[in-house]
C-alpha cells in the first residue's frame, strides 16, 4: 500500500487526525519557544551541522579510535555489518549469560533490525520499557512517531490495553493512573531482567563513553539492575569529542520536546563492577547510504522527531501511513535507500515547504533530499497510468502559451458553470473534505495586463 | 567479519575530508545572572528549588520536606545527613528497590537547564538515584554554571566511569500528550542549593 492509500485509512477519524494534527504542531510550538531563548541557537545548529559533515567525512578513523577506548575501559565492542548479524551477537550475549528475560528501552536501531521478534522466536522475553513503546508493544504495532511511540493512540485506548494486559480498572482513561500503574508493572520487569538494552544517543571517539538520554528514567533502571548491558549504536552515532555534547545537548531536547534538556543524560564509560558492558557497532546500510552525495546528509539526523511535528503531512497522515521505521521527512530520505519500491511513494509524501529543514537541528536539507528522490524514482519506479497520463499532459500544456490560455479558461468556466456533483467528484482532488475558493473570470495575466493599463 | 568490511566500506564511501568546526563560545555568552537562572529552571523541569543557609541546617530542611522518608540513603558525609540504610559498593542494587529518599551531592549545577551533574563517585551503588522514590541533589551555590559548553569543560579531567545530568523528576506524557511526574525513576527530585 502506498503513502496516500494509508494515510486514507488513518483520516477516516476526522476527529483523531484533527487531535494528532494539533498536539504534534503544539510539540512544535514548544520547540520554537525553547529555542528562542538560546542565545545563538542558530549558530549552534550550524557547529551541530558542521561537526556531523566531519565526522561523516572521517568515520572510520572516529570508529577505530572509538573501539580503542572503549576496550581500555573495559567495554566489548562488537561490529554487525546488517540486521541479522546484530540479532546474532545480541543473541550470542543473552545465551551466554544463559538470560531469558531482556528488559530494553529506545532505540530505533533494534526496531529498524527487528530484535524483539528475533529474540521471542527463541524463548526470550523481551519488555520495552519506555512508557510509550510498551502501549505499542502491547497494542502489537510498530510505534508511529521516534519520539512519542504512542501518539496515535487515545487515552482511552490506553486505558483498555492496561485492562487486558495488565489488569488495571477502567478509569476512562486517567493518564496518572495508567501511568502509575506501568511504573508498577515495569519496575517488576526491571527486577527480574537479566540483561539490558538501550540504544545510544552519542559514542565519544575521543573517550570511547556514550550516552542515553530517556525523561522516564527506564534506560537506567534496566542497565544498572542488570548484570549485563547491550548497547545498540549506528555506526552514525559517533561524534569526535566529549565537548562537543555541549552543543548537542542543547539542540536535542529543545528539538524534540521543546524541554532544555532530557530528564537523564547518562553518560557510561565503564562497565560497574562486576557487569559487562557490550557495544553492538551497526551499518546496515548505512554505508551505502555514505556513497550518496545527495543524500548521505541524512545520516546526521540525532532522531530529535522535530521534521515529524512540524510537517503537514506526518501531521495529518499518521507515522504508521509511512510503513517505515523512521516515520515522517526524515524516514522518506532514509527509507527509499534502503528498498526502493517498497517505498517509492514515500518522498511524494511532502508538499515541499521545507519546514522540517527549518526546524532540523543539524541542518539536513530534508525537502531538497526528497525532491530529489523524486528525481530518482519516476526514472526507476514504475508509476501509475494515471499519474503519468496527467504528468505528460500538463507537460504539453505548460510549454504551449495557447493551449495553456486554453486550459485555464475551459477550467475556470468549468469551474464556475458546471454542476456541484461534477466540479467536486472523483476527478477533482482538490474538491476532496473542502470548498474550492470563488472563480474570477480573468486570469492572473489578463489582470496583470488590464491593471497596467489602467495605471498608465 | 563485521569491523573490516565496515571500515573498508566506509572509506569506499566517504566524502573527502572536512574540518571540525571551530567553537566560538563568545557568540553563546549571555549577560545573566546564573544562581538566578538556574533557580528558576529547576521548577521548570519539574523539580523543587530549596536554599539553605548553612551546612549544618540542611538535615532538618531534608526532614521538613520528607517527614515521611523511613528507609532513608545519605550518599553525604554522615557528620552532614545521616540516612536510616547504610549501604556500600558490595550492596546487591536490587536491594534499594524499596529506599523512600536517597541524598546525593550535586557535583554542579547547569543554569540553561536546571540540571545538575552527579557522578558515581558520590554515589556507591549506580542504580541509586532512579530507584529511590525521592531523590534530594545537594548542590553549592558557588558551583553552578552558565551552559552546557561550561559543563564539559568542568567534567573534562573526571574519572570516566559513570555519571549524568539529571533535570527534574522521572516524567513521561507518552499517553496523549498529558504530562505525568513519576515515570520509571524517582516520583519527585528537590535541588538543596547550600
Amino acid at each position: 500500500m502506498s503513502h496516500s492509500e494509508k494515510a486514507a485509512i488513518f483520516n477516516k477519524d476526522e476527529a483523531k487526525v484533527n487531535w494528532h494534527d494539533k498536539a504534534l504542531w503544539f510539540v512544535r510550538e514548544k520547540r520554537d519557544t525553547s529555542a528562542q531563548k538560546v542565545q545563538g541557537w542558530e549558530e549552534l545548529r550550524n557547529i551541530a551541522s558542521g561537526i556531523k559533515a566531519n565526522v561523516l567525512s572521517n568515520l572510520d578513523n572516529y570508529l577505530i579510535e572509538f573501539e580503542a577506548n572503549a576496550q581500555k575501559n573495559g567495554i566489548k565492542v562488537h561490529w554487525a555489518s546488517n540486521a541479522e548479524d546484530h540479532n546474532k551477537i545480541v543473541h550470542e550475549i543473552v545465551a551466554k549469560n544463559k538470560a531469558k528475560k531482556v528488559v530494553k528501552s529506545k532505540s530505533m536501531l533494534t526496531e529498524e533490525c527487528h530484535l524483539n521478534p528475533y529474540l521471542e522466536a527463541k524463548g526470550i522475553e523481551v519488555i520495552d520499557t519506555d512508557l510509550g513503546e510498551r502501549i505499542v508493544q502491547l497494542a502489537k504495532e510498530p510505534p508511529s512517531h521516534i519520539v512519542l511511540p504512542a501518539i496515535h493512540k487515545t487515552k482511552e485506548e490506553v486505558d483498555e490495553l492496561f485492562q487486558e494486559h495488565l489488569g488495571t480498572k477502567p478509569s476512562n482513561g486517567n493518564p496518572e493512573y495508567l501511568t502509575n500503574e506501568a511504573r508498577k508493572h515495569l519496575r517488576d520487569k526491571f527486577l527480574k531482567a537479566d540483561v539490558a538494552i538501550t540504544g545510544v544517543n552519542f559514542a565519544v571517539a575521543e573517550t570511547g563513553g556514550f550516552v542515553v538520554c530517556t525523561n522516564e528514567g527506564n534506560a537506567d533502571m534496566g542497565a544498572h539492575l542488570a548484570k549485563v548491558h547491550i548497547a545498540c549504536m549506528g555506526i552514525e552515532k559517533i561524534i569526535p569529542k566529549e565537548e562537543h555534547l555541549g552543543v548537542f545537548l542543547r539542540l536535542l531536547a529543545r528539538s524534540a520536546t521543546g524541554q532544555p534538556i532530557t530528564t537523564y543524560s547518562s553518560h557510561f564509560n565503564k562497565p560497574a563492577e562486576g557487569n559487562e558492558l557490550h557495544i553492538v557497532i551497526v551499518d546496515n546500510g548505512r554505508t551505502e547510504q555514505l556513497s550518496r552525495e545527495e543524500f548521505r546528509s541524512s545520516l546526521s539526523c540525532i532522531r530529535c522527531g522535530a521534521c515529524m511535528n512540524t510537517c503537514p503531512i506526518y501531521r495529518r497522515s499518521g507515522g504508521h501511513s509511512y510503513d517505515a521505521t523512521i516515520p515522517g521527512p526524515i524516514g522518506a530520505i532514509l527509507s527509499p535507500g534502503k528498498d526502493l519500491t517498497k517505498h517509492s511513494s514515500l518522498p511524494f509524501a511532502s508538499t515541499l515547504c521545507g519546514s522540517c529543514s527549518n526546524v532540523c537541528p543539524v541542518k539536513i536539507n530534508i525537502h531538497e533530499q526528497l525532491y530529489a528522490w523524486r528525481q530518482i524514482i519516476v526514472k526507476d519506479v514504475k508509476q501509475p497510468l494515471i499519474k503519468k497520463t496527467i504528468l505528460k499532459i500538463a507537460g504539453v500544456v505548460l510549454s504551449n502559451r495557447i493551449l495553456y490560455n486554453i486550459g485555464g479558461k475551459s477550467a475556470r468556466f468549468m469551474l464556475k458553470y458546471a454542476p456541484r456533483f461534477m466540479v467536486y467528484s472523483k476527478l477533482n482532488a482538490w474538491g476532496k473534505a473542502r470548498e474550492l475558493p470563488e472563480i474570477k473570470n480573468q486570469s492572473f495575466d489578463d489582470w496583470y495586463k488590464v491593471k497596467r493599463k489602467n495605471n498608465g | 567479519m563485521g569491523r573490516e568490511q565496515i571500515l573498508k566500506s566506509i572509506k569506499q564511501n566517504k566524502p573527502e575530508l572536512v574540518a571540525v568546526p571551530e567553537i566560538d563560545l563568545n557568540v553563546f555568552t549571555e549577560d545573566l545572572d546564573v544562581l538566578e537562572t538556574f533557580k528558576s529552571n529547576v521548577p521548570l523541569v519539574g523539580g523543587q528549588f530549596v536554599e539553605v543557609d548553612q551546612i549544618e541546617n540542611l538535615e532538618s530542611e531534608i526532614k521538613r520536606l520528607y517527614p515521611n522518608a523511613s528507609k532513608i540513603v545519605s550518599a553525604l558525609d554522615d557528620s552532614i545527613v545521616k540516612g536510616t540504610v547504610a549501604i556500600t559498593k558490595g550492596t546487591d542494587p536490587h536491594s534499594l528497590e524499596t529506599i523512600d529518599l536517597a541524598i546525593v551531592k550535586g557535583e554542579f549545577g547547569v543554569a540553561e537547564n536546571g540540571s545538575v551533574w552527579i557522578s558515581e563517585e558520590a554515589f556507591p551503588i549506580r542504580v541509586l538515584p532512579f530507584i529511590t522514590n525521592d531523590l534530594v541533589l545537594v548542590v553549592s551555590k558557588n558551583d553552578v554554571c552558565d551552559t552546557m559548553h561550561s559543563a564539559y569543560k568542568k567534567i573534562a579531567a573526571r574519572n570516566r566511569t559513570f555519571g549524568l545530568f539529571i533535570s527534574g523528576p522521572s516524567k513521561t506524557a507518552d499517553i496523549e500528550q498529558c504530562l505525568v511526574i513519576g515515570a520509571q525513576g524517582a516520583m519527585s527530585l528537590t535541588v538543596v542549593l547550600v
